[in-house]
């Protein structure tokens, strides 16, 4: 039988987590991040008022979606660009391969961009015979390893250098000495030097679409998203219909806020913004500039008035980097595009709640997604609506409803609550005392496999409270 | 257009619809100073530009400029330079006495063998040590194609923050008329790998503002 999605969390988490080189390679990145993180936001005087003002900039762009967006096509249109709205996945992945096959397009430079991930839009392009190059590093890493980016903002933070240097060496048959990370920048730029002067399409995401003025906002730092977005003759942005906001002076606070929850930055190197294709005048830029709206599965979030502002998102990061799930079991075990706390609310709307409702349940509720989200989406009271919403759809297991049914019962009958609790007592004593804790006939398997098996009272509750012991 | 794309019908009604069941809205604290006011502005641009890890020199005049463009560009290894067809960059040229083969944005984009690029600046903000760019100053390829990228400013384009900087990119219609603009603040750079910042990976090593004294 194939695995299901909740099975191969379950068995890449147990793998990821007794990693132990793993484990100090996030420990140390996410350290580094932790600390800038918090350098960055000291440099807002203040930075709650920062977060709520982004909360209420995107609720207003979301709330008047229809409207931002129409304002947004109508300015690109007249700049000569085309717009082009994709309801699903495969339609977006149409158009983009249509418009290449049209301008006959053999390479394609891509700067990162996590909606055509989500599409897989690189796998139709070379089923085609196109071949898309990654040019962020770390999408290039990973593309060279034949995997999906492990992190939204970071996509090969779960290596170190010295597997950077062997990949390279095995792939770009160089070696680097000393796996010095200067010398691997400078290798890869080499290397991809020759594809943004040789592909004739360049491929985007945005972090923002600008409705006042009908530009993409891109935020980059390796300047890859530049060469991608100039060089080629094509320019094509593959993006949500959420990412918009309604003015150009938004950025001066999202600009900021993303670099700080992304990286600590202040800013990153290049915030770019494009609004066609080159213009009468211009000494270059692409012949051809085209934006693909992709709707896939954000319109009917959208009309789910509950979670409505988990379509806030502006993709930082920040959520994953601080969630104690996400730090030991890392960013493949997911198994989505989108991972960490906001990859687990979203996810199930964009790719079907019975699949991934399990991802809801890999959190401990701390809610410190919540008190670092930019935009203030309340991460973890949405992982408890999707609990609520698959439940309520039947998506629990007949054995759990047995388990509550039987401890709803015995929680409303005192004798049957005495009774299960002495008969679990010693059930558990018995087990333990014959080794067989955290075994497969362990009902605390699950805590017993891998810790000392919690110690057992010699009474109960009930009957230290009658001695007064308790109080 | 419609009929090519049935979809944008489809996915502005769903939006429209979906929207008729409002969200629960949130307010919270209104109107606190989110940044800190800039009183001095031309002292933050230097500071962040240090910080950016960009070359920031104050020069009194034309001559001065001139000169430290000349000790600039001895600096790079032989080659092309490009630079944004503009009448004060061709008197700044002129001055420092270049021998390197020129290439001027009319005559179109950036080679890939450029060594350096020299543009102007629409304005330099304060607040992130950035300068602000549009497809006007030499084209998209003058700020990112070659190794070093040099920048021609005066004190009097500094703005303090990056509000007024876009506000005045907007309201001037600057941005109407160019496809393309972009704030940059400091090299092409890259912490990928174990977050260890390395510069220059895939534009410029080095950014350079020549910044002279004008009121």
């Amino acid at each position: 039988m194939r695995e299901t999605a909740a099975q191969q969390f379950l068995r890449d988490a147990a793998v990821k987590s007794a990693d132990l080189v793993h484990r100090e390679i996030i420990r140390n990145g996410i350290a580094s991040y932790d600390a800038a993180h918090l350098r960055g936001r000291a440099r807002f005087r203040d930075w709650e008022a920062a977060r709520e003002k982004c909360r209420e900039i995107k609720q207003e762009a979301i709330n008047h979606l229809d409207k931002y967006l129409l304002q947004f096509e109508e300015k690109v249109l007249a700049r000569g660009g085309h717009v082009f709205w994709a309801a699903t996945a495969e339609e977006a992945c149409k158009y983009v391969t249509g418009v290449a096959q049209r301008l006959g397009v053999r390479t394609v430079v891509k700067s990162k961009s996590m909606v055509t991930e989500e599409i897989h839009l690189s796998p139709a392009l070379e089923k085609i015979g196109i071949k898309a190059w990654e040019t962020d590093l770390g999408e290039f890493i990973v593309q060279l390893r034949n995997e999906p980016p492990y992190h939204i903002v970071t996509p090969a933070m779960h290596l170190n250098r010295a597997q950077i240097a062997d990949l390279f060496h095995e792939k770009l048959g160089e070696r680097i000495p000393g796996n010095d990370p200067t010398k691997l920048v400078a290798l890869a730029r080499r290397k991809l030097r020759e594809s943004f002067f040789s592909a004739e399409m360049g491929i985007s995401g945005a972090n923002f679409l600008i409705a006042d003025s009908g530009v993409i906002a891109i935020s980059t730092n390796e300047g890859n998203g530049r060469l991608c977005t100039s060089v080629p003759r094509i320019h094509v942005v593959v993006t949500g219909i959420e990412k918009v906001l309604p003015r150009l002076e938004d950025l001066a606070l999202f600009w900021p806020v993303l670099a700080t929850s992304g990286t600590g930055q202040p800013i990153t190197t290049y915030s770019t913004l494009i609004g066609g294709p080159r213009q009468a005048g211009e000494a270059d830029g692409p012949d051809e500039f085209h934006v693909v709206l992709v709707d896939n599965g954000r319109s009917r979030l959208l009309a789910d008035a509950e979670q409505r502002e988990v379509l806030h998102c502006i993709r930082c990061g920040a959520c994953l980097n601080t969630c104690p799930v996400y730090r030991n079991v890392g960013g493949h075990t997911y198994g989505t595009t989108y991972q960490g706390p906001i990859g687990s609310v979203l996810t199930p709307h964009l790719a079907g709640l019975k699949q991934y409702q399990h991802l809801s349940y890999a959190s401990s509720l701390c809610g410190a997604c919540t008190s670092v989200c930019p935009v203030k989406i309340d991460l973890h009271h949405h992982l408890l609506h999707n609990r609520r919403n698959a439940v309520s759809r039947g998506g629990s297991k007949s054995g759990e409803r047995i388990m509550f049914r039987l401890w709803r019962s015995s929680m409303l009958h005192p004798r049957i609550f005495v009774l299960m609790g002495a008969l679990g007592r010693s059930l558990l004593r018995t087990l333990y005392g014959m080794g067989l804790a955290g075994s497969i006939v362990d009902p605390m398997r699950a805590w017993n496999r891998y810790r000392a098996p919690v110690p057992l009272p010699t009474e109960s509750f009930r009957s230290r409270w009658r001695k007064g012991l308790v109080g | 257009m419609s009929a090519k794309n049935p979809s944008r019908e489809q996915i502005l009604e769903r939006i429209r619809t979906g929207l008729r069941t409002p969200a629960a809205l949130r307010g919270g604290p209104k109107s606190a100073v989110i940044f800190e006011p800039i009183r001095n502005p031309l002292e933050r641009f230097q500071q962040e530009c240090a910080a950016n890890l960009m070359e920031c020199t104050l020069t009194a005049d034309t001559a001065s400029s001139a000169s430290q463009l000349a000790k600039i560009l001895d600096s790079l290894p032989a080659g092309e330079v490009f630079l944004q067809d503009d009448p004060s960059l061709r008197r700044l040229i002129e001055v420092a006495r270049t021998q390197r083969p020129l290439r001027w944005s009319g005559e179109g984009a950036p080679r890939e063998i450029s060594e350096a690029t020299v543009s102007l600046a629409e304005a330099l903000i304060a607040q992130t040590g950035s300068i602000l760019v549009t497809a006007e100053c030499g084209g998209r390829g003058a700020s990112i194609v070659a190794p070093c990228h040099i920048v021609y400013a005066h004190t009097s384009q500094l703005v303090p923050d990056l509000e007024t900087a876009l506000g005045n990119l907007f309201r001037s219609g600057k941005l109407a008329r160019n496809s393309f603009a972009c704030v940059i603040s400091g090299s092409s750079r890259t912490a990928d790998i174990e977050k260890i910042l390395v510069q220059g990976a895939h534009g410029p090593r080095r950014l350079a503002v020549i910044l002279e004294t004008r009121a």
